[in-house]
């Protein structure tokens, strides 16, 4: 054979002969095991001895709160996080491959919608969604589609639009707005870079070489191994994310001050630009966001709500890193404006309606 | 290079794992409560069950299913945002470790009353309608009730006569704080960060010699109109007297 050192997965040989033998394979799982039991006993260990005195410790009132409203964050958001990613490694490593797009319509924009629909199958937040989306690149959708999906999915998909319902229920059609207003931007990026002459110019070079290897390809391993490796690239995107963005989320609560959080919540422009703003930075998952703003729901105008809503998921600190992989820097610079305009139009929209 | 890889490589897991000790802990001592809405729960349990067999089955399988090669460069190419350099890496699982496992659970205290606004919030108040609330049997009235129908601008014509039963802990009145506290509660819609804090006005000069802010008092007493008529608050508790009791083990009203 002409390929001495890999295989076809491009793994070093060496990894596959070590992994030989089953003995030793089943040595070093027991091994790994014992050393996550060692670890979840100490983490126990520590909660269970740590004296808990009830007046905070002697913590001052705003540092007792900060902990408790970050702690809070995290708390509810977690199981959310653990169901998207148990749903994703469902979708993509125990159903049948190309299941999904195997019966796109033909007319290109049917498809971009169809594909913005199905995030509805896929239950993931944005982060899952960037290697989603590479794959399906790789299985022959184009550059523009893969954009309605990136955009679209996170947003119209069951679990954000359950936290979102739970969390604002009915109220001034935030729920409305977002679907409705995630779906008509996640098109018109769509047909927009659709009328690309060069669309292969908006991708990095190194996305093709990347995406040869994508680990949807590594199918000759077992399914259980792969989901369980999913699971630690997932919550390794997933979990610094969500404690940063809490404990940001804790700060801002604690720290700014009420007088300017009502000033700025009141003005319908400025609510917007603001919201917007802190979607851009807190780089929430989307499917709790909304637990995440709710705290803001008193003070700001519906539309900010919606705009952080709609803007969050589709573009912000962490997607950008995300895509940086895929896209090139100018059209990611193109995206985040025109996704920006899109979204403070619709929370304008809606504070002058409401 | 190695601890490196350990920490990129197994973040998220340990995160994971020091969320779901946290959240498994609280269940069983009862005090999720302090953190999120009931109905959550069950839910929340579940998953983290769920997430502790995955986390361990990472631990049992990952090392065997590991590619280090290829998979090292889809993994730097994912994570690398400007925050997320190995040292933010330990820095973030050591303030998890401390704000989840080390530190007391605690309820909301009132620095966020006064960040938030007592009373403040319409959908705290108003989601039981005063009409059905004033009809209803007063003996079994919380302090959500009974600030709301203050808030409704119910005069003291109606309070006249009535009797409040009221737990909560105390904040001093902005307008009044020689004079005034209030006996408060934080709704809870979610989670604590959408905590809005409510409460109704006890006269009790002096009070501020007797209890702390945030201890946790409960009361009987009749309304009567506010003998300080500068205060902001018309009508007001004024008790003979004032039993401190132990923070309840759900400090929320829903």
């Amino acid at each position: 054979m002409p390929l001495p050192a890999t295989d076809k997965r491009g793994l070093p040989a060496p990894v596959i002969a070590a992994a030989g033998p089953a003995g030793a394979v089943r040595g070093r799982s027991a091994a790994g095991l014992l050393v996550g039991v060692a670890v979840l006993t100490v983490l126990f260990l520590v909660r269970f001895l740590v004296p808990t005195p009830a007046d905070g410790a002697g913590m001052a009132n705003a540092a007792r709160d900060f902990a408790t409203l970050s702690i809070s964050v995290v708390i509810e958001s977690l199981p959310f996080v653990f169901l998207g990613i148990v749903l994703s490694i469902a979708v993509q490593i125990w159903l049948p491959e190309g299941l999904l797009l195997r019966r796109l319509p033909r007319t290109p924009f049917l498809r971009r919608i169809v594909l913005s629909l199905l995030g509805m199958l896929l239950p993931v937040c944005e982060c899952g969604n960037v290697p989603l989306a590479r794959g399906l690149m790789v299985n022959g959708l184009t550059v523009a589609e893969s954009m309605t999906f990136l955009f679209a999915a996170p947003i119209l998909n069951p679990i954000t639009i359950i936290t979102t319902q739970q969390a604002f229920g009915w109220d001034n059609n935030i729920l409305v707005a977002r679907i409705l207003g995630g779906f008509l931007i996640a098109n018109l990026v769509g047909w927009i870079y659709s009328r690309h002459p060069r669309p292969a110019d908006l991708l990095t070079p190194r996305f093709q070489a990347a995406c040869a290897v994508d680990d949807h390809h590594g199918g000759q391993q077992g399914k259980s191994a792969r989901s369980v490796r999913m699971f630690v690239q997932e919550t390794g995107a997933m979990m610094p994310a969500l404690f940063i963005g809490a404990a940001l989320a804790g700060i801002i609560q604690v720290a700014v001050s009420r007088e300017v959080l009502v000033t700025l919540g009141s003005n319908p422009v400025w609510s917007v630009v603001a919201l917007m703003l802190l979607a851009f930075v807190v780089a929430i998952c989307s499917n709790v966001d909304a637990f995440f703003i709710l705290s803001f729901g008193a003070t700001f105008m519906p539309g900010a709500i919606v705009a952080f809503l709609v803007f969050g998921p589709m573009i912000d600190v962490k997607m950008l890193a995300l895509l940086r992989t895929t896209f090139t820097s100018k059209t990611l610079v193109q995206l985040s404006v025109l996704v920006a305009l899109c979204a403070a139009v619709l929370g304008l929209a809606v504070n002058y309606v409401h | 290079m190695f601890t490196r890889r350990i920490i990129r490589r197994w973040q998220g897991v340990a995160l994971s794992l020091i969320g779901i000790v946290a959240t498994l802990w609280l269940g069983l001592t009862g005090q999720l409560a302090l953190y999120i809405h009931p109905r959550y729960f069950v839910f929340t349990m579940v998953m983290a069950v769920i997430a502790a067999v995955l986390a361990l089955a990472a631990f049992a399988l990952a090392p065997a299913a590991t590619d280090e090669h290829h998979h090292e460069k889809a993994e730097t190419r994912a994570t690398r945002w400007g925050w997320l350099w190995p040292a933010g890496s330990i820095l973030t699982i050591a303030a998890a470790v401390v704000g989840l496992l080390v530190l007391p659970p605690s309820t909301l205290t009132t620095a966020t009353v006064s960040q938030r606004g007592l009373n403040g919030s319409a959908s705290a108040l108003v989601q039981n309608d005063a009409g059905k609330l004033a009809g209803g049997d007063y003996s079994s009235f919380t302090v959500r009730d009974w600030a709301s129908l203050l808030r409704s601008g119910a005069g003291a014509d109606f309070f006249a006569g009535k009797t409040a039963t009221v737990t909560g802990f105390v904040t001093p009145d902005k307008s009044d704080p020689a004079n005034v506290f209030f006996v408060t509660r934080f709704v809870v819609t979610c989670c604590a960060v959408d905590a809005q804090p409510i409460g109704v006005p006890v006269y009790h000069p002096g009070w501020q010699n007797e209890y702390k802010n945030d201890s946790w008092v409960t009361l009987t007493s009749g309304f009567r109109p506010n003998p300080n008529s500068t205060s902001r608050e018309s009508v007001v508790l004024i008790p003979d007297t004032i039993t401190p009791v132990a923070q309840p083990a759900q400090p929320y009203v829903y």
